[in-house]
């Protein structure tokens, strides 16, 4: 065992032996060598970036791709003389030498690694500097990649943007080649894939002379591009919503009432993303800042509202089910309304008279929908309006408001003013669209998704639906109500008529805290048979629910009567 | 000083162990500076607890810590279960465990414990080894190295591996054994090769070609190798090695130690590094030719081939003479977990040698 021990020590010495030898032959016979590679090293790391994944429309029309710019650097070590460099740089990059300068300082560490000057510089000036390098020792002409949306402005609050990552976010990001330059999805559906848009960056590593210029490619990793995404969008219906809207702020969500797929969502007034790509500009900290119009913020999903009249549609519905009325049952309008002490007006002062329902529907009388409110016990009508998927998120996986529904105990006008959709309502557009497609489905209760497909992966948010279990016959008489609000000279919705295809509607116009000022809704399917789209479509201070968001509706259902319906992607 | 206080001591076994440390406090204090001036800090605090705690074991009795090894054992298997199920995950591995606000690392006491496990079993069986006792000694190493492997930690599952060699080689196998043995190994490698990670078989390939992984782990040696062999001779000067102070070296406070000294000090200050080992490991070897137990011998012969093969890897690695399988530098790299336990084996066989003199 003795013997055992010593040669084991000896086997030790051995293996400190053979380091030793090693270590000679690294610093003393080599060494030299590694000496100059060290001083000079150099060896530098040339980040090839991942382009990221392009988002197309259900069509195939591009949404977001990645161009390829140029960024301009300085490598501190080769610089023979700084000032001469600016000075013939700041014309070239139309930024003045004092400016370049400034960054130059603010932004240099050790000195070979290069310090970015400017980035974004289109590809004639980076072909322009790429001539002159010869005679401008240190200047080194990246390519870098920039996020570009070819349709500007449209559907900007669903695509997101990209900015840089914050401290925090590093020590996340960095198992995945995140570097502090890169940028990172920031909002919509950049940020909601961006694991998936990202792909993963490469590199090289090369040996370079005291000139920057490669003499040896020491090894390379190449980049995984980002996924492909296909949104369930349409492009063309999405800009056409949005043009109409003009400078009106609102929303508008149009989707499929069968599975749930969003074909346009709307939110104005709406912003660049590619303003972001540069930070800290005049424009970005405007659109960050702009509390009054905040144009970032996706009204269709983020933005509760009071209804107005809409909510008609759950009330008719709850009086129906609970037999309280049958659609001919006749109620007298004689313009107000007595409940206790106070007194409600309907819309029209000198009363509509006698009304059956399709009748009210098509005057949105207040009214009879009052009355039925007192007649409807108030947990049924709430009930009711949960039923359609009020009050509760949609299941919408960007980020979305519950909108609200009363819970205390509410006195008797107040029952009445619910069931005209004004008080203790909030709703979203998006959560309105769902309720249009249960109408027009009678009954499916889908869950809104937009993501088609992710590189070759399928996505069909369309299982998720659940189903308002109400009686065939409250749809029908509601749906019949809902074709006379557009198709009838007096309808309310009038304005959506279009010989080109048949809609279904319901006018909303409600009252906001601002006297005077109205949230303007539309809300709908078409054709009336065999809907293809359910729509709601909101005005901010609008004023009626029959001008623009009727209007804008017709243009949504007249694309869809233009169009071939195609299947999802 | 009272002259009785060092009665006992081995002093040349405490002299090679503190010298290293001192060597390694030194380079801390250099890689640190570009990272995080507070790690030297930390990393000294963690040198004089575990030279504290490596003090007090060596005045207790070595037999009580054989006795309670298989306690002791059984409560490292639990922590690397625990690890498992809610150790965080730093660094894409689970291997920490938070204990009262520290974090530990589980396996550095699985180290511990299977060596005193294995040198109390073998201490009993006779020699030399039959195929049996080889192959229960297997068990009790291969459950703790699998453990630690799948955390994943190939470099700490090696080195128990790599105990259990050495002390089977020195409770007396035949040399028949040995031999079946290592190509029994050799059989097994393509199988083992399968169950690696991705990035555990770059890192073994690289080492072969730097080019298949330039940018990870290939890149990390070409850098360590540029600044081992640029410190020539006399090195470039202690907080004047550019590979370290411009951060071209990755991981240079932990894994990578050696490549500062050997940047910062040269080839002359690699060899007294590579003596103070073997200065050590001379001791080691004395205390259990000495020990009149035999299971303080093999003891020793334990912690001796878990510092030899621990520190032979690491050193090999930063020179680019064997794969990147990641085991730190015995009292030299930074980390409380490891510190603390190599001191405490240090103590348990300096405990070996004080009781042999009594």
């Amino acid at each position: 065992m003795a013997a055992r021990l010593i040669r084991l020590q000896f086997i030790m010495a051995c293996l400190l032996g053979v380091l030793a030898l090693r270590l000679v032959h690294l610093q003393v016979i080599r060494g030299g060598h590694y000496r100059s590679l060290a001083e000079r090293n150099r060896l530098r790391v040339v980040p090839q970036p991942a382009p990221r994944g392009l988002i197309l429309d259900r069509r195939g029309r591009v949404l977001a791709s990645t161009q390829t710019l140029f960024r301009v650097a300085l490598i501190p070590q080769e610089l023979d003389d700084l000032a001469g460099l600016l000075a013939r740089l700041g014309p070239i990059l139309r930024r003045s030498p004092e400016t370049l300068h400034r960054t130059f300082l603010k932004e240099r560490t050790y000195a070979f690694v290069p310090v970015t000057v400017a980035s974004h510089v289109p590809k004639e000036i980076a072909l322009q500097l790429e001539e002159e390098r010869w005679r401008l020792p240190g200047l080194l002409v990246q390519a870098e990649a920039a996020r570009h949306y070819p349709l500007g402005s449209t559907a900007a609050q669903l695509l997101g943007y990209l900015s840089q990552p914050t401290e925090e976010e590093l020590p996340r990001l960095k198992p995945y080649g995140v570097q502090p330059k890169h940028l990172v999805g920031r909002a919509g559906l950049e940020r909601f894939l961006d694991a998936d848009l990202r792909g993963r960056p490469g590199g090289m590593v090369v040996e370079v002379n005291h000139r920057g210029r490669q003499i040896r490619l020491i090894g390379q990793r190449p980049s995984q591009p980002g996924e492909r995404v296909t949104l369930t969008l349409d492009a063309a219906l999405q800009s056409l919503i949005e043009q109409s809207f003009a400078a009106q702020p609102g929303a508008a969500v149009v989707l499929n009432p069968w599975t749930g797929a969003v074909l346009a969502m709307a939110s104005t007034p709406t912003f660049s993303p590619e303003a972001f790509a540069v930070q800290d500009t005049p424009q970005v900290q405007a659109l960050l800042t702009d509390e009054v119009n905040r144009p970032l913020v996706n009204r269709a999903t983020l933005a509760a509202y009071q209804p107005g009249s809409i909510a008609k549609l759950a009330t008719a519905a709850a009086a129906l089910n609970y037999h309280v009325i049958t659609p001919s049952t006749a109620i007298p309008c004689g313009g107000e309304l007595t409940i206790g002490d106070r007194v409600f007006h309907c819309w029209n002062r000198d009363g509509h008279g006698p009304l059956n329902l399709s009748e009210a529907l098509l005057h949105s009388c207040n009214v009879y929908f009052m009355t039925l409110g007192r007649w409807v016990r108030k947990d049924r009508l709430v009930a009711a309006l949960a039923q359609a998927g009020w009050g509760r998120k949609t299941g919408w996986a960007l980020g979305e408001q519950a909108g609200h529904l009363p819970s205390r105990r509410l006195t008797e006008g107040e029952m009445a003013l619910l069931a005209i959709g004004q008080g203790e309502l909030l709703a979203t557009p998006l959560q309105v669209a769902v309720t249009a497609a249960a109408f027009a489905t009678q009954g499916s209760l889908v869950q809104p998704w937009v993501v088609g497909s992710v590189g070759s992966r399928t996505l069909d948010g369309s299982t998720a639906t659940r189903r308002v279990h109400w009686p065939a016959e409250t749809f029908e008489a509601v749906r019949a109500g809902m074709i006379e609000v557009v198709r009838h000279p007096e309808g309310t919705g009038r304005r959506a008529f279009t010989p080109a295809i048949s809609i279904a509607g319901k006018t909303g116009t409600a009252q906001t805290h601002i006297p005077d000022k109205t949230h303007a809704w539309f809300i709908g399917f078409c054709p009336v048979d065999h809907p293809r789209l359910a729509f709601a479509v909101m005005a901010e201070y609008g004023g009626s629910g029959g001008d623009l968001p009727a209007e804008i509706a017709r243009a949504a259902c007249e694309y869809a009567a233009a169009t071939t319906p195609n299947p999802e992607p | 000083m009272d002259a009785k206080i060092w009665r006992g001591w081995d002093g040349q076994l405490l002299a090679a162990a503190f010298g290293l440390v001192a060597a390694s406090g030194l380079a801390m204090a250099s890689a640190a500076s570009s990272i995080n001036p507070e790690l030297a800090v930390r990393h000294w605090g963690w040198s004089v607890v575990g030279l504290l705690a490596g003090l007090a074991v060596s005045r207790s009795n070595y037999l009580r810590w054989i006795d309670a090894a298989a306690a002791l054992y059984v409560v490292s298997l639990i922590a690397l279960l625990l690890v498992h199920v809610i150790g965080p995950t730093r660094l894409g591995a689970t291997r920490w465990l938070s204990v009262f606000g520290f974090s530990v690392q589980p396996s550095e006491l699985a180290k511990l414990s299977t060596a005193l496990l294995l040198a109390r079993y073998l201490s009993d069986q006779p020699s030399p080894l039959s195929w049996r006792t080889i192959g229960v000694s297997w068990l009790l190493a291969a459950l703790p190295a699998g453990l630690i492997f799948t955390q994943p930690d190939l470099g700490s599952a090696s080195i128990v591996i790599a105990m259990w060699f050495g002390l089977v080689l020195v409770a007396g196998a035949s040399r028949r054994t040995l031999t079946a043995l290592l190509v029994g190994c050799a059989a097994l490698a393509p199988v083992a090769w399968q169950g690696l990670k991705a990035y555990q078989r770059d890192r073994l390939l690289v080492f072969l070609d730097p080019q298949i992984d330039p940018l990870g782990a290939g890149y990390t040696i070409i850098q360590s190798v540029i600044a081992i062999g640029s410190g020539q001779l006399w090195g470039r000067g202690w907080f004047a090695g550019t590979q370290n102070q411009l951060s071209f070296l990755p991981e240079r406070h932990s894994d990578f130690i050696f490549s500062v000294i050997g940047e910062e000090w040269g080839l002359l200050g690699c060899l007294a590094v590579l003596a103070l080992f073997g200065w050590l490991f001379a001791r080691l070897a004395r205390i259990g030719l000495e020990a009149t137990e035999r299971c303080g011998r093999l003891l020793a012969a334990g912690v001796l081939s878990w510092m030899g093969y621990q520190a032979f890897v690491n050193m090999g690695m930063v020179m680019g003479v064997l794969p990147v399988v990641g085991v730190p530098l015995p009292l030299v790299s930074y980390g409380g977990s490891s510190m603390i336990t190599l001191w405490l084996a240090l103590g348990l066989v300096h405990n070996v040698h004080r009781r042999h003199l009594h």
